[in-house]
């Protein structure tokens, strides 16, 4: 008998291997509006849409190297809407020739006990923020304008705290790995928000 | 006489036809260039396109006011002979667009007035207008007038706030702050600035409703024991409340305890 065959491609449902292309930026309190404004004009004619999300971020520490980690996030003004859990690589800042940060991302959608699933498997949380704001589409440009909070008592996402007077601003894009064309049409569309935000690729571990 | 009529009528078409023919050329190649050089094409090339086809059309009807042209419009056409089968040579005549000469395109093609529900239309808009007073008609105008300077009006407001705006911008008020860009990216990627919870965590209580995040579901016995004791107080509350009702803190103290041992004995077997 034979054995059919066997591909050695991993097997993917269309989401893994993508790569999360980046680019980030702030923007104040006072000038919100007019970077709103300016993105409504610019990105594809939707409804406007906000969303207030609860991120939090579950720590795996092995016995060596560096903990895998988790990002589960929730929405709070939908709360029908299913959990989303976010696995995302180590970020490369790449050379001058590619305008933005890439790192690989695996997004999936999740059910409401997820939490209960990951203490079972030994995560651990590590810290915790709500995020409210606004979303905008070009194309497969993303572009999230919001504001993090810090939350006063942990798992209370009711009391909350300012985390700074900006917005942080945010312009992704999902793409096969290697694609890195992508990111010329990133750096056109942050030259668009320019003199507002300044939209660059932060490299973390320079914020260590 | 007729002879010399005949021979103007046929001069003046095919002078039309001519000039058609150089109308359809440009415009022609307009649309080619539209189509295949639209991410080079530089607007002042697009004007000149139009400026060619806007004199084009100007002669077209130079030629048609002309004195020697006759009125076509006295000129009738008639169909002869309508046809099912394909005609080549009227394919070719056209360039491919009207290959048959049916009773289907004819009415189209040699059409010189609307259609009779359209002529129709018009006439009963016509009448109406006509049955309409100059009073209220004045006052019809009047009223789209107003309705479009406050509109003009609201449309150049925007535009003032907005350049004020931008006036705003180019005096060099900030609009962002690269330190709280840093402060925001170091957040949500490693934490930093939010952990206020790690502190709390080791050292603090950890609500009821919280577990997930604790250190208490780590060990199998954790959420087992704080089952076990979570639903035994309010049985306690109720049985001892009407008897001892002077002492309220006992309840409360009971699972405060068993906390604390979830708490040693998780810290306990996590290292291992």
């Amino acid at each position: 008998m034979e054995a059919p065959p066997v591909t050695v491609l991993p097997v993917s449902g269309g989401t893994i291997n993508m790569m999360e292309y980046l680019l980030q930026g702030s923007v104040l309190d006072q000038s919100l509006e007019s970077l709103l404004h300016r993105l409504r004009g610019l990105c594809d004619n939707m409804e406007p849409d906000t969303f207030v999300d609860h991120e939090m971020v579950f720590l795996l520490k092995g016995q060596q190297g560096s903990p895998f980690i988790l990002r589960a996030r929730h929405s709070l003004d939908r709360p029908n809407a299913p959990w989303h859990l976010r696995y995302l690589g180590q970020p490369e800042v790449g050379d001058k020739s590619r305008h933005a940060l890439v790192r690989n991302c695996v997004d999936v959608a999740v059910s409401h006990n997820l939490t209960e699933f990951l203490s079972e498997m030994g995560f651990r949380m590590d810290h915790e923020f709500v995020a409210k704001g606004h979303i905008f589409r070009k194309g497969a440009l993303k572009v999230v304008v919001c504001k993090l909070y810090r939350l006063l008592l942990p798992g209370n996402t009711e009391s909350t705290e300012n985390l700074s007077l900006s917005n942080l601003v945010e312009l992704s894009m999902l793409a096969p790995a290697g694609q890195d064309t992508v990111s010329d049409d990133m750096r056109n569309f942050a030259e668009q928000l320019k003199p507002l935000v300044h939209l660059e690729k932060i490299d973390p571990k320079r914020l260590m | 006489m007729q002879q010399r009529e005949e021979k103007q009528l046929e001069t003046s078409i095919d002078a039309l036809i001519t000039r058609v023919a150089h109308l359809k050329a440009s415009l022609q190649s307009f649309i080619i260039k539209l189509e295949t050089e639209y991410d080079r094409l530089t607007w002042p090339s697009v004007l000149d396109n139009f400026a060619l086809l806007s004199g084009q059309l100007n002669t077209i009807n130079k030629l048609l006011r002309n004195e020697k042209t006759p009125a076509f419009r006295n000129q009738v056409i008639i169909p002869l002979l309508l046809s099912q089968d394909r005609d080549e040579e009227l394919a070719k005549l056209t360039e491919q667009r009207v290959p048959v000469f049916s009773h289907e395109i004819v009415p189209d093609y040699l059409r010189t007035k609307p259609d009779p529900e359209v002529e129709e239309q018009e006439k009963q808009l016509n009448t109406e207008a006509a049955r309409m007073g100059t009073d209220v008609a004045q006052k019809q105008i009047q009223a789209l007038n107003k309705l479009c300077t406050n509109l003009l009006e609201k449309l150049n407001n925007p535009r003032e706030d907005r350049e004020s705006e931008n006036a705003a911008i180019r005096q060099n008020k900030p609009t962002f702050n690269p330190a709280d860009t840093n402060a925001l990216v170091a957040a949500v990627v490693f934490g930093k600035g939010l952990s206020n919870r790690r502190p709390q965590g080791s050292g603090g209580s950890v609500p009821p409703g919280q577990t997930v995040g604790g250190a208490g579901p780590m060990l199998s016995g954790g959420p087992t024991l704080q089952q076990v004791t979570m639903p035994g107080a309010p049985n306690q509350q109720v049985a001892m409340g009407p008897q001892v009702p002077n002492q309220p803190g006992q309840p409360g103290k009971m699972p405060s305890s068993i906390k604390t041992n979830i708490k040693s004995a998780s810290m306990h077997p996590y290292p291992r």
